[in-house]
């Protein structure tokens, strides 16, 4: 006993009778869990990412006359929608956790809203850049479709992790509105950093396709 | 909700210290953090823009306005990513195994991608 040290105690006291964990330790090993989930992603948008940077140097006037056709003022409009999304979230989880659960229904709506509005943005840049001809195609013969290659597949593989978020965000708001957060918002804070790191993967795509 | 109250790092309070200065705003550091998301991709956009310009009037110079352009635009983005991960992931209150588990992939890839830009457009040839 005279060996027991004070993170001992503390580690003894998370634990009850019954050997189950307590709330923060449940809470701590959840967020740890999306966090590994989130690390997997890194490798996944990365090899994508990769992919168009080997491309962009290495096809210099393709990528410079996509920049042309492209222009930046649709896709700086869904970044801010994006970015606006992510302050609604963190905004959605601080109500939760004054205890205001009308304030996070509202807010965690209008991420979900956000997400909405974003991939609106994409479906209508994707048909205008259709029309120019920039498509995911396997034409030898045209240029653009290795740069469509490149382009499509990053940016829909982010969109498809927007709308996954925004039904994730739908089922937050169904099961926050039968009071399943009241006592404990661990959920809402992991849709939180999954929301965030979407974010996060939109800022480095925008700035590495769209304007470098 | 006394407990989530106690672990909140301070974040309810809507008076924020910035730039040497106290601002009182509705959602403190959070609206704070919004604010220098949106006014950095402000910059961002016109410093894209301006050197886009800069580089089809001055060919000769293209590539070193290219390689400027691409550490700005970068570093704003890293910055941006950084406030996020920071801010609103909380990974500032998080334990350091956190931390870890984030950059650790972080430096794989880098090291990845580093690799895979050292291969020669053609491949390497005998």
């Amino acid at each position: 006993m005279a060996e027991l040290t004070a993170d001992t105690l503390h580690a003894a006291a998370a634990h009850d009778d019954h050997g189950h964990i307590s709330e923060e330790e449940h809470n701590n090993n959840m967020k740890l869990g999306v966090w590994l989930y989130l690390a997997s992603e890194i490798v996944i948008f990365s090899i994508m990412i990769v992919g168009y940077i080997i491309f962009r140097i290495n096809e210099k006037d393709i990528v410079a006359q996509a920049h042309d056709e492209l222009g930046v003022g649709l896709v700086t409009a869904n970044t801010f929608v994006l970015l606006a999304s992510s302050f609604f979230m963190v905004m959605g989880l601080r109500a939760m956790q004054q205890g205001n659960r009308q304030g996070m229904l509202r807010w965690i709506g209008l991420t979900a809203l956000g997400g909405i509005v974003f991939l609106g943005g994409q479906y209508i840049e994707y048909s205008e850049l259709a029309h120019l001809g920039i498509a995911l195609g396997f034409d030898d013969a045209s240029a653009w479709s290795t740069f469509g290659m490149r382009f499509y597949a990053p940016t829909f593989f982010h969109g498809a992790h927007v709308f996954v978020g925004v039904l994730w965000a739908l089922e937050v708001m169904r099961r926050g509105a039968k009071g399943r957060y009241d006592h404990n918002p661990i959920g809402i804070e992991m849709f939180g950093l999954y929301w965030h790191f979407v974010d996060v993967v939109w800022i480095m795509l925008f700035t590495l396709i769209y304007l470098v | 909700m006394a407990e989530a109250r106690r672990h909140d790092g301070g974040h309810h309070s809507n008076t924020v210290r910035a730039l040497g200065r106290e601002i009182t705003v509705e959602g403190g550091i959070y609206t704070v953090v919004f604010g220098a998301l949106a006014l950095l991709t402000v910059i961002e956009v016109v410093s894209a823009e301006f050197l886009k310009g800069a580089i089809h009037d001055a060919p000769s110079a293209a590539v070193t306005l290219q390689a400027i352009k691409a550490i700005i635009l970068l570093g704003i983005a890293i910055i941006k990513s950084s406030l996020v991960i920071w801010f609103y992931m909380h990974l500032r209150e998080e334990k350091p195994l956190i931390a870890i588990v984030i950059l650790l992939p972080l430096l794989i890839a880098s090291l990845s991608i580093m690799y895979l830009l050292a291969i020669p457009p053609g491949g390497y040839s005998l």
